[in-house]
C-alpha cells in the first residue's frame, strides 16, 4: 500500500495518525541505526533498547513533532542522543575502557584494492596505520559521509558542528589519507601549496 | 554542463552526487558518469582515486537478525500500548516509564552479576562470533581447532588427557587446581563432549560450554551460553550445575536439554529423565532467588525480561532431536523455525513478508539435509517462496 513512497510521505502519513506506516519507516532504517550505534558502543543490548525509546518517543510525541523532509537525519540525531545519554549514565565499572575514553569503530577493508589503481602492499600497510591515527570525530564524519552516505548538512547536524567544520573535518581526514597513499614527498608539495593558496585569500 | 571541470579528487569525494553515484548507483546515474569517463579521460584518474578512498570504508555493515528486528518492534508496540491504558492515570505512567528504564538497564546487568558467582564466568561472555572457527581452548589459553562439523572432544578420569577427535592431547594441570577448559562451536556445527566425570554434553550450534577438567570442587560447575543436552553421570555427593546468563540448573544424575542463546528471550531447561531444579540467579528485585523443581517431560521456560517464570507439559523430543540432526516442531511460528534452522546450517534467512512469520508449523526436519531442501520441505506446509540472494543469503516470500 505504501511500498512507493518514500520516508517523509511515510512521515506525513504517521503524523495524520496513522500508526502502521511507522513500522514501514523503522524497516528502512533500523540496520542502519544498528550498525551506527555499533560504532559507538560494543553493547548490543543498550543499543537495542535506544532504538527502542526512539521509536517509543515518537510514538508517544506524535502529536508534537513536525513534518520533515529528512525523516534520516531525525532519527540518527534522537537515537544518537539517547545513547549518549545511556552511555554516560552506565556506572564506570560496568563500562568498557574504550567507552570511557569515547570511541567510534572505524573499520575498513583489510584487502583494499582497486582494478585500475596499483596499490602497493607498503602503501596498504602506510594507509591502514593512517587511518588508525584519525580521530574519533574524523573517524565518525567519514563513516556518516562514506558509509551512510550523508551530505555535509546532516553531518554538521549530527555531529553539532557548522558547515564549514563537518567539510573541514571529513576534508582533512581524506587528505591525511591521500597524503599517505601518494607519499611524504607529495604531503610537503601540497602543504606548500596549501600555504600558497592561504597567502593568496 | 560540466561543473566538475576543474573538480580534483578531494571535490568528486565532497560532491554528493558523486557520492550517490559511488555507494548507491542508479541507473540514471551510471550513464552520466560513463558518459563522463568517455568525454574526459583526463578525469579518469582523479575519479579512480575518489572510488578507492570510498571504497576502502565499504566493510561488512552490522546487521539486525530478524528475530531481533521484529522483538524490538514489539518493544515499541507494548510501551506504546501501555501508554494508552494509562493515559488517565497521570502517576501510574511516571510508574510504568521508571519499571520501562529499570527493565532496560537490567540487561547489561544479567552478565556482570553472575560473573562474580564463579570465575568460569570471566570465560563464558558475550555471544559465539558468527563466523569464528570450531575450537577448544585449553588452560594455558592454547587453542585447539575442531576442524569437522560434528567434533568428538573425549576426556579421561583425571581430566589430564583429551582425545579431540582422533589426536590426543595431554595438559599440564597443578595438583589441586581446576583446569579450565571452553569449546566454541560457531553456527552451522556441532560438538560432543564427553566429561572427566562421564558425563557426555551434546553441544549445539552456536554455542560455549566452559567446564572444569576435572571436577575437584564440592559442586560439578559448568558454563553455558547457547544450547546443549546434558547426559550426567550420577554421583548424589556432587551434584551437577548448569550455569546460564539467568538460570542455574542443578542436578544430581539425569537427562535434560538447555537452550540459552544470549539473543533468545526465553531461557529454558526442558527435562528428558530424572529430576533437576532450576534457580533464577539474578540479584535484582525483580528476580528474587525463585527455585522451582522440574519433573520429566515438562519445560522450564524464564522469560528474560519480566522474570516470569513457566512450566508446562512438553514432548521432549522436540527439543532434543537436534542432536540426532533432526528438527522437531509443533505448531511453532515459521519465525522461530527459520531462526533455529539460520543457527544450525549457519546462513541467513530473511523474511520479506512480516506477516508470513506467524504461520504454524508442526512436523520434522530432516537436517542432515542441504538448508535449500530444508526450505522445500517447509515449503510443502505453508505458502511461501524461496529463493537465494548473489550474497549467498535467503529470502523467503509470502505466495
Amino acid at each position: 500500500m505504501h511500498s512507493g513512497k518514500n520516508d517523509s510521505e511515510l512521515w506525513i502519513a504517521f503524523l495524520k495518525g496513522d500508526q502502521q506506516v511507522l513500522s514501514l519507516i523503522y524497516l528502512l532504517h533500523v540496520n542502519a541505526l544498528f550498525d551506527y550505534g555499533c560504532r559507538i558502543s560494543g553493547d548490543h543490548d543498550l543499543i537495542k533498547d535506544c532504538i527502542q525509546d526512539t521509536f517509543f518517543t515518537i510514538i508517544k510525541n506524535r502529536k508534537t513533532l513536525s513534518p520533515t523532509d529528512n525523516v534520516r537525519l531525525y532519527l540518527f540525531k534522537a537515537f544518537k542522543r539517547k545513547l549518549i545519554r545511556e552511555l554516560q549514565k552506565k556506572p564506570r565499572f560496568l563500562q568498557m575502557d574504550t567507552e570511557t575514553a569515547g570511541r567510534f569503530e572505524l573499520n575498513f577493508l583489510k584487502s583494499f584494492d582497486h582494478a585500475e589503481l596499483e596499490v602497493t602492499e607498503e602503501q596498504k600497510e602506510r594507509l591502514s596505520g593512517a587511518l588508525n591515527t584519525l580521530t574519533l570525530r574524523q573517524k565518525e564524519a567519514i563513516y556518516l559521509r562514506f558509509i551512510r552516505g550523508m551530505n555535509y548538512h546532516d553531518i554538521s547536524v549530527i555531529m553539532d558542528l557548522n558547515y564549514q567544520s563537518a567539510r573541514a573535518l571529513i576534508h582533512r581526514a581524506v587528505g591525511k589519507l591521500r597524503d599517505t597513499l601518494h607519499g611524504e614527498s607529495e604531503f610537503f608539495s601540497r602543504a606548500l601549496l596549501f600555504i600558497f593558496r592561504c597567502c593568496r585569500t | 554542463m560540466d561543473k566538475y571541470e576543474r573538480y580534483k579528487v578531494d571535490d568528486f569525494l565532497a560532491d554528493d552526487y558523486f557520492l550517490h553515484w559511488i555507494l548507491h548507483p542508479t541507473e540514471e546515474e551510471q550513464r552520466f558518469w560513463e558518459k563522463y569517463l568517455e568525454e574526459h579521460p583526463e578525469k579518469r584518474k582523479d575519479i579512480e582515486e575518489a572510488r578507492f578512498i570510498c571504497s576502502i570504508f565499504q566493510v561488512k555493515q552490522k546487521k539486525l537478525s530478524l528475530n531481533e528486528t521484529y522483538e524490538i518492534w514489539d518493544g515499541v508496540l507494548q510501551s506504546s500500548k501501555q501508554l494508552k491504558t494509562l493515559r488517565w492515570i497521570p502517576l501510574l505512567k511516571y510508574a510504568a516509564v521508571f519499571l520501562l528504564l529499570f527493565l532496560s538497564g537490567a540487561f547489561a546487568y544479567y552478565l556482570y552479576e553472575n560473573r562474580g558467582q564463579t570465575e568460569h564466568f570471566e570465560l563464558a561472555t558475550g555471544t559465539v562470533p558468527v563466523d569464528d572457527e570450531a575450537k577448544i581452548i585449553l588452560s594455558d589459553g592454547s587453542e585447539i581447532s575442531l576442524e569437522k562439523k560434528e567434533s568428538k572432544i573425549n576426556y579421561n578420569s583425571s581430566g589430564n588427557q583429551l582425545i579431540v577427535n582422533n589426536d590426543t592431547i595431554r595438559q599440564n594441570q597443578l595438583a589441586g587446581t581446576e583446569a579450565i577448559n571452553k569449546v566454541i562451536i560457531p553456527y552451522g556445527k556441532k560438538s560432543v563432549i564427553r566429561l572427566s566425570d562421564g558425563t557426555i554434553v551434546w553441544l549445539n550450534a552456536g554455542s560455549q560450554l566452559v567446564y572444569p577438567t576435572a571436577f575437584l570442587r564440592e559442586k560439578r560447575e559448568v558454563v553455558l551460553i547457547g544450547e546443549a543436552y546434558f547426559d550426567v553421570t550420577e554421583n548424589k555427593s556432587k551434584p551437577f550445575i548448569v550455569r546460564t546468563s539467568t538460570l542455574a540448573v542443578t542436578v544430581l544424575g539425569t537427562k535434560f536439554d538447555v537452550s540459552a542463546y544470549p539473543e533468545d528471550k526465553f531461557v529454558e531447561a526442558i527435562l528428558e529423565s530424572g529430576s533437576v531444579s532450576l534457580e533464577v540467579t539474578g540479584k535484582n528485585f525483580l528476580h528474587l532467588n525463585k527455585k522451582v523443581l522440574l519433573k520429566p517431560n515438562q519445560k522450564g521456560s524464564l522469560n528474560r525480561e519480566d522474570g516470569v517464570m513457566k512450566l508446562t507439559e512438553v514432548d521432549v523430543s522436540q527439543y532434543t532431536a537436534w542432536k540426532d540432526g533432526m528438527l522437531k516442531v509443533e505448531r511453532e511460528d515459521l519465525i522461530r523455525v527459520l531462526k533455529k534452522v539460520e543457527r544450525y546450517y549457519n546462513i541467513q534467512i530473511e523474511l520479506r513478508d512480516p506477516l508470513a512469520g506467524g504461520y504454524l508449523i508442526s512436523g520434522k526436519l530432516d537436517l542432515k539435509n542441504s538448508p535449500e531442501e530444508v526450505l522445500n520441505v517447509i515449503q510443502l506446509t505453508v505458502p511461501i517462496d524461496w529463493a537465494r540472494k548473489s550474497n549467498g543469503d535467503f529470502i523467503i516470500v509470502k505466495k
